[in-house]
């Protein structure tokens, strides 16, 4: 029950929500016990003929008037007590989606996604159902337990209640017992599915081996053999969760005996009358629920324990990128980087070292080496992703960390090698950054980037829908998009990390001749493997396992011995044969 | 950034239909669903006697003060009776209903496995994985709530309610037919329930999914908001969807406060005030059976639990139909693998392969192979060599009949490739994959494939000189391989492969080679195993090393789906064209891939 101890601050915040919830609740709880009540008094002014007609009319509408009351009562603590539980989710939604975005990409490195969604959803409705279900389960089984209790002790017979509550004992202990062995069961057969959804996900990506090796029926058996087996434990779920409603009908129906046989005992006794006994029975009624609700209010009370912490501990993580700059920058000016060494967290080989160059305002930068030598590690360290390390990045007179991390955003316009498209329309992707951009704006850096042509194509042109729920776009489309997309940011620097690889030879050369009349005075970063991407570059360092094995101009570097020099070759080459000779 | 398909999925699904096609998946077991509506029924009767005792009891002994022992006894016992044997056959026929609805989710599950399996290729290249997969699994998990709580709540409570009618009847015919007056009022009710109510719950879920969505590509793409600055707009727009799915979820609250539980709360009560009005007007003329008052109000209590049951499961019930409609949807897939055709059961044993000018288009627009025929003697090698994209893989394809050419003709043996059972066509073919696509499972599993013994599989990898290193493994054939963590090289794995394809002692090899570098320590054996596999057997293989194929029969130069050049090396590297220039390319740069 700590975890209600723990969303105190909540409901201190919601004070008139949850005050008003329960207090209408209890309205509702007291307003439940007199129907019993009238109908007995009823029944026992029929029997001995005292019955008046203006008595029942009275009584009647006494009923009905409850019943409408009740009504509003029961529709509004909903309101005030689920309303607030809402509002909760709602609150650690926004929190945690907040914190989601002052996070530094290592966050993101040692995080699935899948974990932080989860998180984001089933964390979140455990927290919610504790706020709202917990909370009413918690006050209306007392409140209607308690007053419930009270009635029958008071106004009809202590001793009766004694008795009769003799099986109710056995009703909690026997659910709270199930309770135990369905979690247990109901966690091999969640289990169970899973696996099932492993091995659904693996043939079905593996279907062309399948078919290759003939393993149709073999895997549809195995298939059959899994399902079975969910089945199986699905099955000795039912078992245990078909026992509930009898098991309760049972121990109800002792409690009822005893309530009769007792009662009439009562009566013939004098110690109460008829109507008493028929009021009395449908107090017991009454009182099945605050018992179920209590195995049940445990299990809520759990899972929303364990989910609260998750998120807060989630909410404690602080891997924010340092923004203790102050200056704004205004231009990049010159670039000028000095790096002694830079690794991630925590890899043992650094991931560069020892690179060093200067960039004036205006020039382009080319970067070119094998996969994995640190291309991108150093654009990343150019958009301040990263922390430098030992060294530093200084744009024009000042380090790179003297200014704040939105102002160097700003000034640069990055092209990611894993091109990432929002599911939205193609106009709002490339208008990612300016998203009031008028069309013709979008257009002309569609334009630029060679894409203005496929787009429309489409049937919808720029609204198009693209990402995981529109159109499938070609890997190189979605490249051109996300080269679209910066050159509308139109910052002083632009970094194209690796992103012309799937366009073809030609579309290259258009989007390189279009940079070089768009971006004239300005700084541009690119990295290829294609050396025919960075071959106009005033400057090209060639990356090998995170040293600058070599560097120069083009006019050098084709010269010199070394790996330029026959990548070139070979390119030139590849080039040839792909257009067939 | 919003799309807008909120129930769209509601009105696409023909809702009548999809239910009675899921109603005919109950067939099968009509002979335990007999039973378990027999026992139902038992059952239901057993729970309604009950309160008819305590009504005897009070009108014919308790009133009167009639307490003879033996007959208080009989009563007491056999109220505790009727009580315990409820218990007992609900327990049954609960258990009975549930084990029958996930057996129809088997059949259902299995039927769908199947079904996707006999679907080809072109099926699998247009639908994506994930969605696919959820729809084996989750859509039926889904359409499973149908039949284990919706279908066996709505029966059972319909029972309960008309035996609750009938015990009314009999007890007062008059007063039980007033309180048919309910009927229609609790059908309103649920029709205004599904009207509002459910259509608020669907927009729920369609704003959860949209707000999971968003989440999901925010946390994806956080670099690049983060690279332009968008974490304001980005948090707003979020803020606005949150807020949009909150306020469905209040909207849903707001319905159900008003329909739900309240609502039938008053029915009650109504139905309460008339019972007793009716009790105490007729109270005036003659006296009333007090037995028969409790009785009412008892049953009148119980008649409405189920109702309550029933309104709760009725969003469910729409979810399930919308998953079967998806379910089906898949099941009714006509996009066929290709499979036998024609007479006879023709057998390949030497392994002519001819391909008669073939074309082929994966999507019917732009044809990947154009013209193509070569003809591959038994026991000769056929080399396919060309850049990315010009169609090797797609010739081999199509000899594997994954898919079927639009024109021309390929026959193996003479005999046209549809002629040949599937079953023949994967035995006689070996495929060898440039990524040696290994099953979750032990080494003896991955290449026994099921199909064959121990020894098979022992001799195989003898062959292809693998059970060198797999009898050093700590648990030998039996060691786990897949995807995750099993510490095999790519040259093993690779090796491994070979094993399996071996085993079936295939006529025909296939051989996918590999793109990437293999590690060198393997590299010489994996030659060496490629060699003595090719001995024999008719062999097509994709080269991208030029220096594995100098010895093919006969070497194709596949050019933007057409063959360009073909001959033997000596006779390639003679006419000076493309293959001269590969040939130059990879003499420069060693052993790299074009």
């Amino acid at each position: 029950m700590n975890i209600f101890k723990d969303l105190m601050w909540f409901f201190k915040s919601e004070k008139k929500s949850y005050i008003g919830g329960i207090f209408i609740l209890a309205l509702v709880s007291l307003g439940q016990l007199i129907p019993p009540k009238v109908v007995g008094q009823l029944v026992d002014h029929m029997r001995e003929d005292t019955l008046t007609e203006r008595m029942l009319i009275s009584y009647g509408s006494l009923l009905l008037g409850i019943a409408a009351v009740i009504y509003v009562l029961r529709f509004l603590w909903r309101i005030f007590i689920f309303g607030a539980a809402v509002r909760l989710s709602l609150l650690l939604r926004k929190k945690l989606y907040d914190h989601f975005t002052k996070q530094s990409s290592e966050f993101y490195q040692k995080r699935r996604v899948g974990d932080l969604m989860a998180h984001s959803t089933n964390d979140l409705q455990a927290i919610q159902q504790t706020a709202g279900d917990g909370v009413l389960t918690l006050v209306d089984s007392l409140m209607v337990g308690g007053f419930t209790l009270i009635a029958m002790a008071t106004t009809i017979s202590w001793k009766l209640t004694l008795i009769s509550l003799i099986p109710m004992p056995f009703m909690a202990y026997a659910t709270s017992r199930y309770g135990t062995m369905l979690h247990k069961r109901f966690h091999a057969a969640q289990e169970a599915f899973s696996s099932l959804n492993d091995k659904v996900q693996e043939s079905i990506s593996g279907s062309r081996v399948i078919k290759a090796f003939g393993q149709e029926e073999h895997d549809s058996a195995a298939f059959k053999e899994l399902s079975a087996d969910a089945v199986r434990k699905n099955m000795a779920v039912a078992k245990v969760d078909s026992l509930f409603d009898p098991t309760i009908s049972l121990i109800v129906g002792f409690s009822f005996f005893l309530a009769v046989s007792f009662g009439a005992f009562f009566v013939v006794q004098g110690e109460m009358s008829l109507g008493d006994l028929v009021s009395f029975t449908a107090y017991l009624g009454l009182l099945i629920w605050p018992m179920l609700a209590f195995g049940w209010l445990f299990n809520i009370v759990e899972r929303g324990r364990a989910s609260y912490d998750r998120v807060m501990k989630l909410l404690g993580t602080e891997e924010v990128i340092r923004d203790n700059g102050v200056k704004t920058a205004i231009s990049a000016g010159d670039i000028m980087f000095r790096l002694e060494e830079f690794r991630y967290q925590k890899d043992r080989i650094p991931a560069l070292k020892d690179i060093t160059f200067n960039l004036k305002e205006g020039q382009t930068l080319g970067i070119t080496g094998k996969t994995g030598s640190g291309k991108t590690t150093l654009c990343r360290l150019l958009m301040r992703e990263y922390d430098t390390g030992e060294g530093s990045i200084f744009l024009g007179e000042l380090d790179i960390a003297s200014f704040t991390n939105e102002s160097v955003k700003k000034l640069i316009s990055y092209v990611p090698q894993d091109h990432f498209l929002f599911s939205a329309s193609i106009r709002e992707n490339i208008a990612f950054s300016k998203y009031d951009a008028p069309f013709l704006d979008v257009k002309e850096a569609a334009e630029r980037a060679a894409v203005h042509e496929d787009i429309a194509a489409f049937k919808e042109g720029y609204e198009t829908v693209v990402g995981e729920r529109g159109v499938m776009l070609s890997g190189g489309q979605k490249q051109r998009i996300s080269i679209a997309r910066a050159l509308l940011h139109g910052g002083d620097v632009l970094i194209l990390d690796d992103s012309l690889s799937a366009v073809d030879a030609k579309t290259e050369e258009k989007i390189l001749n279009s940079l070089k009349t768009i971006r004239s005075g300005k700084t541009t970063v690119i990295t290829a493997h294609r050396l025919s991407s960075i071959a106009h570059a005033d400057w090209i360092i060639v990356l090998d396992e995170g040293r600058a094995v070599q560097q120069g101009t083009h006019e050098q570097l084709k010269s010199d011995e070394g790996w330029y020099k026959d990548t070139l070759q070979r390119q030139a080459l590849e080039s040839l044969i792909a257009q067939g000779g | 950034m919003e799309s807008k398909q909120i129930s769209e999925d509601v009105a696409g699904i023909d809702q009548k239909r999809v239910f009675w096609r899921l109603m005919s998946f109950m067939r099968p077991y009509k002979k335990k669903l007999t039973l378990a509506f027999f026992l139902l029924l038992m059952a239901t009767a057993l729970e309604l006697l009950a309160p008819l005792v305590v009504k005897v009891f009070i009108d014919d002994y308790l009133t009167p003060g009639n307490f003879e022992e033996k007959t208080m006894l009989l009563l007491g016992g056999g109220y505790l009776l009727l009580v315990a044997a409820a218990a007992a056959v609900n327990y049954t026929q609960f258990v009975l209903f549930q084990s029958i609805a996930l057996n129809i989710i088997q059949d259902l599950r299995v039927q769908m496995y199947e079904a996707v399996h006999r679907l080809g290729l072109k099926f699998f290249d247009r639908t994506p994985v994930g969605s696919l997969v959820s729809k084996i699994t989750n859509d039926t998990e889904a359409i499973k709530d149908l039949y284990v709580s919706v279908l066996s709540t709505f029966v059972q409570n319909i029972v309960y309610l008309l035996g609750i009618f009938a015990v009314m009847f009999y007890l007062n015919a008059k007063l039980a037919l007033y309180c048919m007056i309910l009927v229609p009022v609790i059908l309103w009710i649920m029709w205004m329930y599904r009207k509002y109510s459910s259509r608020s719950f669907f927009e729920m879920r369609e704003r959860l999914s949209l707000l999971n969505a968003r989440l999901n590509e925010s946390l994806q793409g956080m670099a690049i908001i983060q690279a332009y600055n968008q974490q304001k707009r980005m948090k707003r727009e979020f803020k606005e969807i949150n807020e949009s799915h909150a306020k469905a979820q209040m909207k849903n609250i707001t319905y159900n406060g008003l329909l739900l539980r309240p609502a039938v709360d008053v029915i009650y009560m109504a139905a309460l005030v008339t019972i007793l009005s009716y009790f105490g007007f007729a109270s005036f003329q003659t006296s009333v059976e007090i037995g028969v008052v409790y009785a009412f109000i008892n049953y009148l209590d119980r008649f409405f639990e189920p109702v309550n049951m029933m309104m709760m499961r009725l969003s469910m019930f729409q979810q399930a139909v919308i998953s079967a409609g998806r379910v089906f949807q898949v099941m009714d897939e006509r996009e066929m693998a290709p499979g036998k055709m024609g007479e006879g059961e023709p057998r390949i044993e030497g392994g002519r392969i001819e391909f008669c000018n073939v074309t082929f288009s994966y999507d019917g627009k732009q044809d990947v192979l154009h013209n193509i025929s070569f003809t591959a003697e038994p026991g000769t090698t056929v080399a396919l060599v060309g850049h990315t994209g010009s169609g090797k893989s797609s010739i081999i394809s199509l000899l594997m009949r994954f898919y079927t050419p639009d024109n021309g003709t390929i026959t193996i043996d003479g005999e046209d490739l549809q002629a040949y059972d599937n079953r023949e066509l994967r035995s006689k073919i070996g495929l060898v994959l440039q990524d040696s696509f290994l099953f979750a499972g032990n080494i003896h599993e991955n290449i026994s494939m099921n199909r064959k013994s121990g020894e098979e599989v022992h001799h195989a990898a003898e062959f292809v000189q693998a059970s060198k290193f797999i009898e050093k493994l700590p648990e030998s054939y039996q060691t786990a391989v897949g995807e995750r963590g099993s510490g095999l090289s790519s040259g093993q794995r690779q090796l491994i492969s070979f094993a399996r394809t071996m085993a079936f002692q295939p006529k025909i090899l296939i051989l996918d080679e590999a793109t990437a570098n293999i590690d060198t320590e393997t590299e010489e054996e994996i030659q060496e195993a490629l060699k003595k596999m090719r001995h024999g057997r008719t062999t097509i293989a994709i080269a991208h090393r030029l220096s594995t194929i100098q010895d093919a029969d006969q070497i194709l130069v596949l050019h933007k789906g057409k063959i360009a050049e073909r001959g033997t090396h000596q006779e390639l590297l003679r006419q000076n064209g493309l293959y001269h220039k590969m040939y130059l390319l990879q003499q420069g740069t060693g052993v790299e891939a074009i």
